[in-house]
């Protein structure tokens, strides 16, 4: 049995960035004042997202067993589609587009869950080959 | 299995060979795919700067040139607010050479007040605006009415939405096209409602006056055309002594500073690209070169068994060709996802008019990428490929031994 996922690792570590950019390098406009905008909900919102996919892949990459694999593969790509759809869509963003929350973190935001989702969507063929292709071996 | 099928079995039999011939080949077609839409931005920004300028010359308040830099302004969307005496106005069309000459005011939001930024707001007469209202009606063409604005394509406001400027709730009407200068991130309304917005301003303690009588009408700005036959510096210099505290800008000279700016970051990328395609030629020749050595073997047994020579050189060729086609493909999506996306990031940081290509230019762009890298990669197999299909198969398969 094959243990180790390397879609469910890539979409730890895309996990991880989105959680660690959406507080940080990625994050929402800061103003000089201390105040926040509107995208600062959108920044907690996808901080959050970011922690509950790199929880969904870990759990995935600790997981032995393909089919369940499979199966948590399936919410990790959900969650990766809603995320890619908080800034801006979900979760309204500053009106200018030369600000922060829309100029980096909106398309760096959209362009990491969209690879989150596509990478969980590959690893869930992947495994689903594998599964059948050890199910045919069975005598 | 066929000849046809054997450069992409051998391609699948050595999957770290072929991702590393791959991802060399990526990185040039993203240098130049990427590099290339950057500076064709740039001088598409440039075009569009002279045709929104369109004036020959620019009067400012001589504060403006401190205060903030009108260029940045212009450029990079910067916000300012500085006046003259209305009068200036018409002082600067008594002078003998100027056909046209239109007045623009400028204001400055209030940070909280729509955008959690600053936003500039422009006021313009479209009775006698020549410069702003041919850009202004490709989007609309009706009278614009009390309080109603137009914003620019970096301002988020949908149409029929309100939004309130020193508490004055304005409506947009329209969303302008995009300039690729600061002028995209600005709001324009007609003259009244900027008078309007002006007293809303000065209630708040924002004031605008030049004199001390409160009814003194203000301007920014007078864009200026000059008739026809006539030298537009001495008309510069006219206007400069016909007018009070006021700086005459020739708009050649702010469009000679943009694009001695625009030629030396063009110049900086193209070395750059440049620089990148030495660098992987060297290291693709390199690697084919350590490839043809690898492979003398395999070419030697295929000879053996009657494989022409012009058959073992069409299939180094082949395996080239379509490891930077993958490359190229590649190279030019990931550019595609860092150039496209952050468009208005890559403006900011520039600081310099940036308007990206038709999609049509962008289809032909990325095609030239490709096929310049499938080339690269073909001629860099190209010795390597000659080499090996003039392996003697007898002394390559004895030395083996």
């Amino acid at each position: 049995m094959k243990k180790f996922s390397v879609a469910s690792l890539l979409v730890f570590l895309l996990g991880a960035l989105i959680a660690v950019g959406s507080v940080s390098f990625l994050g929402p406009c800061v103003h000089e004042d201390g105040s926040f905008g509107v995208c600062h909900w959108a920044g907690q919102a996808m901080l959050g997202i970011g922690i509950l996919l790199a929880a969904e892949s870990l759990f995935a990459l600790l997981c032995g067993d393909r089919r369940m694999r499979q199966g948590i593969l399936i919410p990790m790509f959900f969650t990766s589609c809603l995320g890619s759809l908080i800034p801006g869509t979900l979760i309204d963003l500053c009106h200018m587009a030369t600000m922060r929350c829309r100029a980096l973190m909106q398309p760096a935001m959209i362009i990491l869950f969209s690879l989150s989702a596509l990478i969980s969507l590959i690893g869930f063929f992947a495994e689903k080959r594998g599964a059948r292709g050890r199910a045919g071996d069975r005598p | 299995m066929s000849m046809q099928k054997l450069p992409l079995q051998n391609l699948l039999r050595r999957p770290g060979r072929t991702l590393a011939l791959t991802l060399l080949t990526a990185l040039l077609a993203f240098s130049v795919f990427g590099g290339s839409v950057i500076v064709m931005s740039l001088r598409q920004g440039l075009n569009s700067l002279e045709s929104r300028l369109g004036a020959d010359i620019i009067v400012v308040p001589s504060s403006a040139q401190s205060k903030v830099s009108f260029q940045n302004m212009l450029l990079q969307g910067t916000t300012g607010a500085f006046y003259m005496d209305a009068e200036n106005l018409e002082r600067v069309r008594e002078v003998e050479g100027v056909e046209i000459a239109a007045p623009q005011v400028f204001l400055a939001s209030l940070k909280a007040d729509c955008c959690s930024v600053k936003i500039q707001v422009i006021g313009f007469d479209p009775e006698t605006d020549l410069f702003v209202r041919p850009w202004i009606e490709q989007s609309y063409t009706k009278e614009l009415g009390d309080l109603d604005v137009m914003v620019g394509c970096k301002v988020e406001a949908n149409i029929g939405e309100n939004i309130r400027i020193y508490d004055e709730r304005c409506k947009v009407v329209a969303r302008l096209a995009p300039t690729g200068t600061g002028l995209d991130t600005a709001v324009y309304c007609s003259m009244d409602t900027m008078k309007t917005l002006l007293k809303a301003a000065e209630a708040k303690g924002v004031s605008h006056k030049v004199t001390s009588d409160p009814d003194d009408d203000v301007i920014s700005a007078i864009y200026v055309k000059v008739r026809d036959g006539y030298d537009i510096s001495q008309v510069n210099s006219k206007i400069q002594g016909h007018t009070r505290k006021c700086s005459a800008i020739r708009t050649k000279s702010m469009l000679t500073d943009v694009s001695d700016s625009l030629a030396g970051i063009s110049n900086t990328v193209t070395i750059l690209i440049a620089a990148i395609w030495v660098l992987a030629l060297i290291i693709l020749l390199i690697a084919f070169a350590m490839i043809a050595g690898e492979r003398k073997r395999e070419f030697a047994v295929l000879r053996l068994l009657g494989t022409s020579r012009s058959i073992l050189s069409g299939l180094i060729l082949k395996e080239s060709a379509l490891c930077s086609l993958m490359g190229g493909v590649l190279g030019v999506l990931f550019a595609s996802l860092v150039v496209f996306p952050f468009t208005t990031l890559i403006e900011t940081k520039l600081g310099l008019p940036y308007l990206r290509p038709e999609i049509s230019s962008i289809i032909l762009l990325a095609l030239a990428s490709l096929t310049a890298t499938v080339m690269i990669g073909a001629a860099a197999s190209a010795w390597a490929s000659f080499r090996l299909s003039r392996v003697d198969p007898g002394t390559v398969l004895r030395e083996g031994n």
